[in-house]
């Protein structure tokens, strides 16, 4: 089963990003507004746009799985169609710190979720995501071969 | 326009060996069925399927009819494997910049 990964590094200690995870009004900031609370088991929400052609009312219900001060976030995920879990690992590096996304548990009986993880987790031989982006003469937006690579099974 | 679902076609894994393997370029039905262990009409159901969601195209060649990958409606899934992706990355940076603000 495929993730998708996306790694950000921010130029602060672990500390202070971790605070930025875990309180509420700062998660609202560069997330969305929502109830969580830093304790294992807590349920909330997530309140944004709804999506109505991908069944998606505008609310992530949560729930607080895991949590390792300051480096282990762990969320179940669910909204629209998705039951995921995803994780938030903050890692020192040098004087700030890299905050590393992994959003997984996608349905794999979902045709879209298995035809999309198939893609991400580079379950079609040789390059045929590249191939297509050279038809389709435009990559914006889309991963290339290095970031797939990095995809786990 | 299709009349199958790019995702419901590209579900099945013979499906999806199928697109690998024309990736190489246009072959006939007969070159398709001895690259898996099927049968020409069960091949030539599972083109059927891949013609109906536009993932392939068919062409004569002489008395041959062809079959030529064509990628485009891939793309919507690209955008729907795309969406999280960008999600995250696009909330990533809304994170680190709200730090360097240095609230």
């Amino acid at each position: 089963m495929a993730a998708i990964e996306v790694d950000q590094f921010v130029p602060r200690p672990a500390e202070q990003v971790w605070r930025a995870l875990t309180d509420p009004d700062l998660l609202a900031r560069w997330l969305m507004p929502n109830d969580f609370k830093p304790v294992v088991g807590h349920l909330f929400t997530f309140r944004t746009e709804p999506v109505p052609q991908h069944g998606f009312d505008g609310i992530v219900h949560c729930q607080v799985l895991a949590m390792e001060p300051p480096r282990l976030l762990r969320l179940g995920w669910r909204g629209g169609t998705l039951d995921t879990t995803v994780t938030w690992r903050l890692v020192p590096e040098g004087t700030g710190t890299r905050f590393l996304i992994t959003h997984d548990g996608f349905d794999e009986t979902d045709p879209a979720q298995q035809a999309a993880m198939n893609i991400l987790g580079g379950g079609w031989r040789g390059d045929l995501v590249g191939r297509l982006l050279a038809v389709l003469g435009s990559g914006a937006g889309l991963r290339g071969t290095a970031d797939r690579d990095r995809c786990r099974e | 326009m299709p009349d199958i679902d790019v995702f419901d076609a590209i579900a099945s894994p013979v499906r999806r060996a199928i697109l690998d393997l024309l990736q190489d370029g246009a072959r006939p039905v007969h070159d398709v069925a001895a690259s898996f262990a099927m049968t020409r009409p069960a091949v030539s159901q599972h083109l059927r399927v891949l013609r109906q969601a536009g993932l392939v195209a068919e062409e004569r060649v002489g008395r041959e009819r062809h079959y030529r990958l064509d990628a485009r409606p891939l793309r919507t899934v690209m955008n729907w494997a795309g969406h999280y992706e960008r999600f995250w990355q696009h909330h990533a940076r809304l994170l680190g910049e709200l730090l360097e603000e240095g609230e």
